[in-house]
């Protein structure tokens, strides 16, 4: 086991690490800019060094400062957490030629998962489900009519160079399919300058639902069920939840299998997540995470199991310490994201919090770095913390979800608080129907 | 006290500092015939598990320190986290002592990070009023090595 872990990170996520080293019994490193000197993760932890100026650029993403405050706090190991390094390749070679672990999967994983086209290629060798469509461009209307049927309607024509929603086209029935195909042809033409284009199922209102993985690089591969964080403003989480309100017990576990079979194949290491779109209770992979998530926290709530831990023993060579069938799912978990941001425009807003009370009580799990005094600095996210509330069943949970928002006391900067507490009171939200678009359309 | 209030007694700081070296403790303050004299170095690592109070922390503390070193215009702060050496090479006299007289670029110390040996130059020239780190210390980030008078 190792006898001291610099924890490459800021913020609530390197408290939270701190708190798994310290379980473990293992010393603990803070890194900070100039800017974070009075940071909770610094002065909790064991010892800490300051690492650069504010921008992060020149600290949390500055690899030779790193590694020098390794050298000279004699750290074995370094965390990454999520962000910043967490999936940079290189960082964890450069620890490996300096003798210092790299808390996560092998370089070559995380280089190889940190490509898109190499990452899908990856995922339909291993047997993870894609968005079916054309492996190639379309010829002519008769190829693509073939393919549409095979796939089923509606489909969506692609540019092959395109972007930004230019050059995508939907045809929702066979009828719509030649017009679709001569608009994207032109469109992709004036805006790419090249005609060709895809053919791919047309998702319209998927949910977005990850599967948590935990492997030891030794072959072993388990899953931990998946959650569900459909609910995003531009593709950035506000509310994640396990289990996910459109899965049941042998969708999770046919799901589950899938992936974990998939990481057994790859013989990936530590904790990763695989994400996917979920439309007619079918899987199309999107891409796969190859480090610890925000959203880990509500895994943990319903299975008991401490992933940071987890992920420490494994990167230390142990090998996986139960089997899937150890694995028990309980009750519901649903986490909220803390951001100090206006609840409606989503402005950031830094300045100094004057009062800080966390709720508390029976299921209630605050992670936060959040005190009162503290000023937020501007250089880095607006995340603050995250509330994260525990159930018997998915009402008992919104429940104690609305009476710890309730609790909730940051003044002196704009939260995201707000914006929860109006979400609780959704009919939808309450039934768990909502897909990746709801958000966006109760906003507007 | 001969000298007229408000000037340094260069002679007592340097005192001082010779006996926070040798005791190891990071903070001297006296006073004498109603002059206050406090010397003061940073601590980089092995500050133990900090005690979170209300008012302040020890870290506060020292930032409190490292910001009254660093409202001096002369101090030079490190431009890197590493290890700090005062001489090129172990055994040999160290690059500066207190009270040496410096030149523009001159090599003041050798800060070790990833095995890489960097000299860091007297921004100016002038007088060393104060070293503070020892040789072979952990150094971070913005971390007052020295006070060079302008001169």
């Amino acid at each position: 086991m190792f006898d001291k872990i610099l924890i490459a990170n800021r913020g609530e996520i390197a408290l939270r690490i701190e708190r798994a080293c310290k379980e473990l019994g293992i010393a603990t490193v803070a890194v900070h800019s100039t800017a974070d000197a009075n940071a909770m993760h610094v002065r909790l932890a064991d010892e800490s060094v300051c690492i650069g100026a504010p921008p992060a650029k020149d600290s949390y993403l500055n690899i030779p400062q790193i590694v020098a405050a390794c050298e000279i706090t004699g750290a074995d190991a370094v965390h990454p957490g999520y962000g910043f390094l967490a999936e940079n390749a290189r960082f964890a070679e450069i620890l490996e030629e300096h003798k210092i672990t790299f808390i996560g999967p092998s370089a070559e994983h995380v280089r190889l998962m940190g490509n898109k086209i190499q990452a899908k290629d990856t995922a339909k060798k291993l047997g993870l489900p894609l968005v079916p469509g054309s492996d190639g461009p379309i010829k002519d209307l008769k190829q693509a009519r073939k393919i549409a049927r095979e796939i089923g309607y509606p489909v969506l024509v692609k540019a092959a160079s395109g972007g930004g929603g230019r050059g995508m086209k939907v045809a929702h029935v066979e009828d719509e399919l030649e017009p679709a195909l001569a608009t994207a042809r032109i469109e992709a033409k004036t805006s790419f300058g090249d005609d060709t284009v895809y053919l791919e199922k047309y998702l319209a209102h998927p949910r977005h639902i990850e599967v948590q993985v935990l492997a030891d690089g030794q072959g072993n591969a388990i899953h931990l069920g998946e959650r569900d964080c459909s609910l995003q403003r531009r593709h950035q989480k506000l509310w994640e939840e396990a289990p996910s309100p459109a899965l049941n017990e042998s969708e999770r576990a046919r799901i589950g299998e899938i992936v974990a079979s998939a990481m057994r194949k790859l013989r990936y290491r530590g904790v990763g997540t695989v994400e996917f779109l979920h439309e007619g209770g079918e899987f199309f992979f999107i891409e796969m995470n190859t480090r610890l998530q925000v959203e880990h926290t509500v895994t943990e709530m319903v299975t008991g199991i401490d992933l940071v831990i987890e992920q420490i023993r494994i990167a230390a060579g142990a090998p996986l310490s139960f089997n899937q069938e150890d694995i028990r799912f309980d009750g519901h978990a649903i986490e909220c994201r803390i951001n100090a941001e206006d609840p409606r425009t989503f402005r950031p807003s830094p300045g100094t919090i004057t009062h800080f009370h966390p709720p508390g009580g029976l299921g209630v799990r605050v992670d936060s770095g959040a005190y009162a005094g503290y000023t937020i600095p501007p250089y880095y996210d607006s995340m603050i913390g995250k509330l994260i509330v525990h159930a018997r069943t998915r009402n008992e949970c919104l429940m104690r979800l609305k009476r710890a928002l309730g609790e909730f006391v940051v003044d002196g900067i704009d939260t995201t608080i707000p914006l929860f507490k109006s979400l609780i009171a959704e009919p939808d939200i309450a039934d768990g129907q909502y897909d990746i678009h709801w958000l966006e359309t109760y906003l507007a | 006290m001969t000298e007229p209030s408000g000037s340094l007694d260069k002679d007592l700081i340097r005192e001082l500092a010779e006996l926070l070296n040798e005791t190891g403790l990071t903070e001297i303050e006296i006073e004498i015939e109603g002059r206050r004299v406090r010397v003061a170095r940073s601590v980089t690592v092995g500050m133990g598990a900090l005690p979170v109070d209300a008012g302040r922390s020890p870290r506060e503390l020292v930032d409190r320190v490292t910001a009254e070193e660093l409202h001096h215009p002369g101090t030079v702060v490190s431009p890197m986290v590493g290890t700090a050496y005062r001489s090129p090479e172990p055994g040999a006299p160290p690059f500066v002592e207190v009270g040496s007289n410096v030149t523009q670029g001159q090599t003041i110390f050798i800060i070790e990070a990833m095995k890489t040996m960097n000299h860091i130059p007297a921004p100016h020239a002038g007088t060393v009023l104060a070293v503070l780190v020892d040789d072979g210390q952990p150094v971070e980030y913005a971390e007052p090595l020295a006070v060079i008078e302008k001169g």
